[in-house]
């Protein structure tokens, strides 16, 4: 339930189409979707396409003095129950899967981190009505 | 406040020059599933991105669909209006594309009259 | 006109004003684009690579600009800048994108 003192506040929902370690776009859509939960703001959808989808593999490995954004992106969505969805299309090209699509498609391991899902653009054409704001955060090239 | 506006045509923009990267290809996923799911939605080709819209595209010569092709599917599945920036257009030297498209000129006045503009 | 263009609230003369959020460096194509799509009632926010246009003598910003403190701070920017610009802060982003029901990213 939306507290009422916030409840005129604009809902939003977030769309990440950098990757992580190729663009600083799964860094700035971290520290605003922080500043939005600080401040009682509603966060519909999280939703990674293209090569945003990077951001959702359990296998990303980045040196011990660099920040682990798969796990920040965790620890944020766990604390406020948000769910960060993947795009299908743009996942399983990329070689990014969950034991479902990893069974359908015969391949040897699944690979999508804990506390990501994988779904449809249809996601993203739902956030689109229903949020008030919808704030794209793309790669730098 | 809050309110956005919901009923306006979402534009969805391609700026850069097919097969070299999947950018515009994606960006094309996102037109076909909002005219999927009824919601009106347009193309834009603007600066590089009017090569999409080149004749005689034979994209099999380096393995890939051809994405004019694909593009030509878009109307089919109810995306509204294929637009061109004329002067990107005239920069290419592009006067005969495929799919038809409609020229304009992309500037903010066009931008303003979108409810929504999606640059990937 | 097409359809497209008939659907809209309004048909161009009476613009929604617009954030502008921009992350590309000066010499990508969508930056001269973007600083010429921003309407005199629009605010530009500069965020990511974006930020060394401030420093950049080659580029005029439009009179409604701000930047993104953190990544001035990275950069080693804020210092230089932060007497010309508004500098703000992922809340500050918030209140900018809570203002503005227009929001285009470049």
């Amino acid at each position: 339930m939306p507290d009422l003192s916030v409840s005129d506040q604009p809902g939003y929902s977030l769309v990440i189409t950098g990757a992580p370690y190729v663009s600083q776009a799964p860094a700035s859509a971290y520290d605003f979707c922080q500043a939005l939960l600080d401040s009682g703001h509603r966060v519909d959808l999280v939703f990674l396409y293209g090569d945003g989808v990077h951001l959702a593999s359990a296998l990303n490995t980045p040196p011990s003095d660099e920040t682990d954004w798969t796990g920040r992106w965790q620890t944020l969505s766990r604390e406020h129950r948000i769910t960060p969805v993947v795009c299908i299309a743009s996942a399983l090209r990329r070689g990014l899967l969950n034991e479902e699509e990893a069974r359908r498609y015969q391949k040897p391991a699944a690979n999508l981190a804990e506390g990501f899902t994988i779904a449809g653009l249809g996601e993203w054409v739902e956030a689109v009505n229903r949020s008030e704001r919808v704030v794209y955060f793309h790669g730098a090239a | 406040m809050a309110d956005r506006d919901r009923t306006g045509t979402l534009l969805i923009v391609i700026d850069n020059p097919p097969y070299g990267d999947w950018r515009g290809r994606e960006a094309l996923d996102m037109a076909l599933s909002m005219a999927a799911f009824d919601q009106p939605v347009a193309l834009l080709f603007r600066g590089e991105g009017v090569n999409w819209l080149r004749v005689r595209q034979k994209g099999a010569a380096i393995h890939q669909k051809t994405v004019s092709r694909n593009l030509g599917a878009a109307r089919m599945f109810g995306v509204a209006d294929i637009f061109a920036d004329q002067g990107a257009m005239a920069r290419f030297g592009i006067d005969q594309t495929e799919p038809g498209a409609e020229l304009i000129n992309a500037d903010a006045d066009f931008y303003n009259r979108f409810r929504e503009v999606i640059q990937p | 006109m097409s359809n497209a263009a008939m659907s809209g609230p309004d048909t161009g003369s009476e613009a929604q004003p617009t954030l502008h959020l921009l992350n590309k460096a000066p010499s990508h194509p969508r930056f001269p684009v973007c600083l010429g799509s921003v309407g005199p009632e629009d605010h530009l926010l500069l965020i990511e690579n974006a930020v060394v246009a401030l420093t950049d003598n080659s580029v005029t910003l439009p009179p409604r600009t701000s930047a993104m403190m953190p990544d001035c701070q990275a950069r080693g920017l804020a210092d230089l800048v932060g007497s010309t610009v508004d500098l703000v802060t992922p809340a500050g982003m918030v209140a900018l994108t809570d203002r503005f029901q227009r929001i285009i990213s470049w």
